[in-house]
């Protein structure tokens, strides 16, 4: 079973991720509200997959991809990210994050951009 | 997402996020406010909490809400980025106190189960406006530039040993950010292929994603892999839709990047319509919210004032003296305390038709349920009542909406048999009657079933006389009892005999009260009989001994001076008056609440005629002291514990300082 942490401040959209994910077979081994704290979980976890919200209070989604990716180059992290935020997702992509989704997400988009990574 | 449970708690914690983040916002913005500057601080979290929202209610698909936080957002990150060396920060903090109203609106509708339907247009327009004035400020800054897609800048050389393909690709309608997955792509295959360009050059801009939309991403690449390695790798990318890819011939290459050359006037054109619509102008405002609170302060403002300028043009100095300057103004300050509490009064006035919307969704629900075709017609539903009333009514509509469909209305095959139309139907109306307002919950049901009711209050020992004696009304009437249901089987909606009494008492609650008409076969109706409003009710004030009490006026008849000759006496000795050839009781107050009074002889006193739910009687006091509007006050909790308030329903004071006590009349005439 694919193991995922899931990372974003909202309670909500952590929930709507892990409603998502669980509902199709993925386990939520952790959840984290800020950057710092997805980095500490990380090592803690070593989950397969991290979905990263990019606007976090404390450390943004962007700072702890890098974090991370300087901990494990293998590590597989998907950006969420809304629209206008191309800039910052560009940016992810070229620190290593495997993939991207936009909020608001299709459970279909989602499914389809994990699958795509694993 | 699929499942109702899962929806229905995310949307809990939707609203309960969506709230705290919008108080929150108020808070951070509030602070600004007072320190008459945005810091860098609180600029960066009012960007966060907008775009949680946004995201959170684009999830929901709120899309208004999501709209307006997206402007939002849009504004601050401006402000965030460019920092603007002037910025109208009242301006600013107007424009989101207003979004941040319209959210709390367009929450209130969701938790309210009504469809998110409000329009921030106005409000898009404003922030939008803002920032086009805060962008004009700031023109010193580089210009954007918008040469997403332009040509090719430097012809593809043909090399010798490896084959030039031109790919374009268009992605899924619906995947976002465009230009970035394409940027993705780039950066793939960029390890992959010996040379790369592509079109539009410029993938930073969200007008290239645009672009990509309408157009395709167009890409040329010089790689030795065959067409089919190449298509592969393509198809592999994430969100395509349609892959066009060609192995071109060596001269065109050259000119192809000029095909495209048509695109710049398109998003000239698109940013043309743009700047159009920024140049409507924004209309001023004509609502504001106020926060409940303040209007209740108001409320209890102007009822001390309403005392006060009776303790004023009342003052027992007064008494006996000339003084006609004083009665003028007097009069005039008097006309003006009218007006104003008419106005409270009218800013509290809520229609109705939120609270009987609500209902379409529960008939929706529970004709599905029970599979029962059920028609919900509103009547008067723009019937004004004041808030706090509201707040006590929806639960007992609900109920008695419930109960309708559960109890009363048959199933359709029935309905059929028995010749009534297929679809049930439940007639919610309101209506203004007096001082009260009436509301009516009908259903053409079965009705009430009479030997049920009686059995089952039997059953339950709540009959207080015999079965045969009971009048029909009496009969209905027991359904209200505490205890009573006659289903014996718990359903989802109703039955677990709870029902009808909490009905009963949080009518009660506000001064209201419910009665009940049935034909069998027929249907039964509901009426709840509500007051317009609670806190300031019209009344006359009377005399009994040294006490004082005050009647509400909607409650009274008329007011009549006994003749001994028509006053009886039942086989209990109680006294009755006959009055046009009806018969009353009567109710002396002295003897009621055991006062001194000189006044016994019903022909010294006056009699006053209450109504109350159809039921009459007559009121025996000294003396009417006069009509006077007064402040409704509860009664302390230590005479409501020690349960000694019966036929008292509040108290009030009076001009002269003095308290008096407010008959309950229902209460007397149980």
């Amino acid at each position: 079973m694919t193991r995922v942490l899931v990372v974003d401040d909202a309670a909500f959209m952590r929930m709507a991720i892990k409603n998502m994910l669980e509902s199709n077979g993925m386990e939520i081994v952790g959840e984290a509200e800020n950057g710092a704290v997805a980095v500490k979980k990380y090592v803690e976890l070593k989950p397969d997959l991290v979905t990263m919200d990019i606007t976090m209070p404390e450390m943004n989604g962007l700072d702890a991809l890098k974090a991370i990716m300087q901990l494990d180059p293998q590590a597989k992290v998907i950006m969420v990210s809304a629209m206008g935020q191309e800039a910052m997702v560009k940016e992810a992509i070229m620190s290593g994050a495997k993939s991207f989704i936009i909020k608001p997400f299709k459970a279909d988009h989602v499914l389809k951009t994990i699958n795509s990574i694993l | 997402m699929a499942d109702h449970g899962q929806t229905e708690q995310m949307l809990e914690m939707y609203i309960y996020e969506t709230t705290q983040n919008i108080e929150q916002l108020e808070a951070v913005i509030l602070a600004a406010e007072n320190a008459d500057r945005y810091d860098e601080d609180s600029i960066n979290e009012i960007f966060r909490i907008m775009h949680t929202i946004k995201g959170s209610s684009a999830m929901m698909l709120f899309d208004s809400l999501a709209a307006l936080a997206h402007k939002m957002e849009d504004l601050f990150y401006f402000l965030r980025e460019r920092q603007p060396a002037f910025i109208d920060y009242s301006l600013l903090s107007d424009l989101v106190l207003e979004g941040i109203d319209f959210m709390k609106v367009e929450l209130q509708k969701i938790k309210n189960g009504d469809p998110a339907d409000g329009e921030a247009g106005q409000l898009l327009q404003s922030i939008e406006n803002y920032v086009t004035v805060l962008k004009e400020q700031t023109t010193a800054a580089a210009e954007t530039a918008a040469t997403a897609a332009g040509q090719l800048k430097t012809p593809m050389p043909a090399a010798a040993d490896s084959s030039i393909y031109k790919a374009v690709l268009h992605f899924a309608a619906d995947c976002g950010m465009e230009n970035i997955r394409a940027y993705t792509l780039v950066l793939q295959l960029q390890e992959q292929v010996a040379e790369l360009q592509y079109l539009p050059e410029d993938l930073d801009s969200a007008d290239s994603a645009e672009l990509i939309r309408e157009k395709g991403f167009t890409l040329f690449l010089r790689s030795d892999k065959s067409y089919a390695e190449l298509e592969e790798i393509l198809a592999q990318t994430l969100f395509l839709e349609r892959l066009e890819l060609s192995q071109l011939p060596a001269a065109e290459t050259a000119a192809a990047g000029a095909k495209d050359g048509d695109v710049p006037e398109t998003m000239q054109q698109l940013k043309e319509r743009t700047a159009q619509e920024t140049n409507l102008a924004a209309g001023s405002q004509a609502v504001i919210s106020v926060s409940v609170s303040k209007l209740d302060q108001l409320m209890d403002l102007v009822g001390e004032m309403v005392i006060a300028e009776s303790m004023v043009t009342q003052n027992p100095d007064l008494k006996g003296l000339q003084l006609d300057n004083f009665e003028k103004a007097a009069r005039q300050l008097h006309k003006i305390t009218g007006e104003l509490q008419d106005l409270v009064m009218s800013i509290r006035m809520v229609p109705l038709a939120t609270t009987f919307h609500k209902m379409h969704r529960l008939v929706r629900d529970m004709s599905r349920q029970l599979n029962k075709e059920v028609k919900l017609q509103l009547l008067g539903e723009q019937t004004e009542v004041d808030k706090n009333i509201i707040e006590h009514i929806a639960d007992p509509l609900m109920h008695l909406i419930r109960n309708a469909m559960d109890h009363g209305l048959e199933r359709k095959e029935e309905r059929e048999a028995l010749g009534k139309p297929a679809v049930g139907t439940i007639t919610l109306e309101a209506k203004n009657a007096g001082s009260d307002v009436l509301i009516l919950v009908k259903d053409d049901g079965r009705g009430l079933n009479k030997a049920k009711i009686l059995e089952r209050a039997q059953a339950q020992g709540l009959l207080t006389k015999p079965a045969a004696e009971m009048t029909e009304q009496e009969i209905y009437e027991l359904v209200f009892l505490p205890g009573f249901s006659t289903k014996k089987d718990v359903t989802e909606f109703s039955g677990r005999g709870v029902g009808m009494d909490v009905v009963a008492n949080n009518l009660q609650l506000v001064g209201g009260s419910v009665a009940v008409d049935s034909v069998a076969g027929e249907g039964c109706t509901f009426t709840l009989k509500i007051p317009l409003t609670l806190a300031i009710i019209d009344s006359m004030n009377v005399k009994v001994g040294n006490s004082c009490f005050t009647i509400p006026i909607a409650s009274i008849k008329e007011c009549l001076r006994a003749q001994q000759h028509t006053l009886l006496h039942d086989t209990n000795g109680d006294e009755m008056l006959m009055v046009r050839g009806v018969c009353y009781p009567i109710i002396r107050l002295h003897q009621y609440f055991a006062l001194d009074t000189p006044i016994t002889d019903l022909s010294e006193g006056i009699l006053i005629m209450v109504e109350h739910d159809k039921q009459g009687c007559l009121l025996f006091v000294d003396e009417l002291l006069g009509q006077q509007e007064v402040v409704v006050k509860a009664l302390p909790a230590y005479i409501r514990n020690r349960h000694q308030s019966k036929g008292l329903s509040g108290c009030t004071l009076l001009g002269d300082g003095s308290i008096s006590l407010i008959l309950d009349v229902g209460g007397l005439l149980n």
